[in-house]
């Protein structure tokens, strides 16, 4: 089932392959966006504290909340994309 | 840090025997997500078996109820010392992170054991499924004695136990909102303020909302441990699928990996758990209008 998934290079027939590529671009540009939002959740957090030092506690936990949020988005891409691989 | 790192390696390295016992057949990391019954248990339609996961989930209560009562509730000597810091630091990140970041004053007596609970608990569970453990499917005979392999298995990578935990939370919610505001205030709650012709499309938007509460809150949770672990095998799994010289750079990346999961993802996930629950909770008790 999945083990086209991890070596493309067994999927003997070219469906097989074309849902591995599918399921690797999904994900792959899915998790761009979740780069770019998480990477500005932690500049931000840079510069926050930066300006304020004595604020870092109380920032802390929003921070980690923004990056769980954020992360998040790329396994729901990882789940759908699986979905479709495995069902169709 | 560096005897973190140190144990963290030795665990790594105790992992290929997961994949080893598997070499007759293909190799293939979904497998570990197939449960077999250990004990069957079928009531009606119900599936009440013990496999895998259940002893995991065992295993991850019993450890949290000792974490709580060896850290908080055991005393010895007459100072405090370091064991009873440890425990002090847990109950104040419990405190101030996540039940007065989500529950209003008079909601803390009475919801802070739940958050608190469910944060150490996922945190045991997801702490625990990164050890190697004598619990899976595969067996191997050392002098004519079968013995189970050591493997990784997150009881919170398999759907039911996320869903289960997030459809707690979200039960809870209801009835408190319920309990708080009574049922008509709670559910005129729901109804933002925006211009009447837009209600029909906003109210659906609302109560669809409610639900995928409930989805992304299970599903955070579980896509997370399920593809740390994917990873980590994956990685394992490539030095038996394509060649030993792969073994270097798999390890490495490996090891990588386990380390971030073990540092960050462990810890993130079980805060981020319970701090969205006592938000959900704490905005039924006290909605915005």
């Amino acid at each position: 089932m999945l083990s086209s998934f991890f070596f493309l290079a067994a999927a003997e027939d070219g469906a097989d392959a074309g849902k591995a590529i599918a399921l690797a671009l999904g994900i792959g540009l899915g998790s761009l966006g979740a780069g770019i939002g998480i990477g500005n959740i932690f500049g931000s957090m840079i510069q926050a504290v930066a300006r304020q030092p004595e604020l870092r506690g109380e920032l802390q936990g929003i921070q980690w909340l923004g990056f769980a949020l954020t992360e998040a988005v790329v396994f729901y891409g990882l789940i759908g994309g699986l979905l479709a691989f495995v069902l169709i | 840090m560096k005897r973190l790192t140190l144990a963290g390696l030795a665990l790594y390295l105790a992992l290929p025997s997961v994949a080893l016992a598997a070499e007759d057949e293909e190799f293939d990391p979904a497998h570990e997500w197939e449960l077999q019954e250990w004990i069957p248990i079928h009531v009606g339609p119900l599936d009440l078996s013990i496999n895998k996961a259940v002893a995991y989930l065992i295993l991850g209560t019993v450890c949290a109820c000792l974490l709580g009562i060896v850290l908080m509730r055991v005393r010895f000597g007459a100072g405090p010392n370091r064991r009873q810091a440890v425990g002090e630091q847990i109950y104040e990140i419990a405190q101030v992170q996540v039940a007065e970041q989500g529950l209003p004053t008079k909601a803390i007596g009475r919801w802070f054991p739940y958050v608190a609970s469910l944060m150490i608990f996922i945190w045991v569970l997801n702490f625990i499924s990164f050890i190697p453990l004598p619990l899976s499917d595969e067996r191997f005979s050392v002098l004519g004695v079968e013995l189970p392999t050591l493997a990784i298995f997150a009881a919170t990578s398999t759907l039911s136990v996320t869903l289960a935990l997030a459809l707690m939370t979200w039960v809870f919610t209801h009835v408190e909102g319920i309990r708080a505001n009574g049922a008509l205030g709670y559910f005129k709650s729901w109804i933002p303020d925006v211009p009447k012709a837009l209600l029909p499309m906003i109210v659906p938007l609302e109560i669809l909302g409610q639900f995928m509460r409930l989805v992304s809150l299970s599903v955070r949770l579980y896509a997370n441990m399920l593809a740390g672990h994917m990873l980590i095998l994956t990685f394992i799994g490539l030095i038996f699928l394509t060649h030993w010289l792969v073994f270097p750079i798999s390890v490495l990346f490996g090891t990588v990996f386990y380390l971030f999961e073990v540092v960050i993802v462990v810890s993130v996930q079980a805060y981020i758990f319970a701090a969205l629950s006592a938000i959900y909770i704490g905005s039924a008790i006290e909605p915005e209008h």
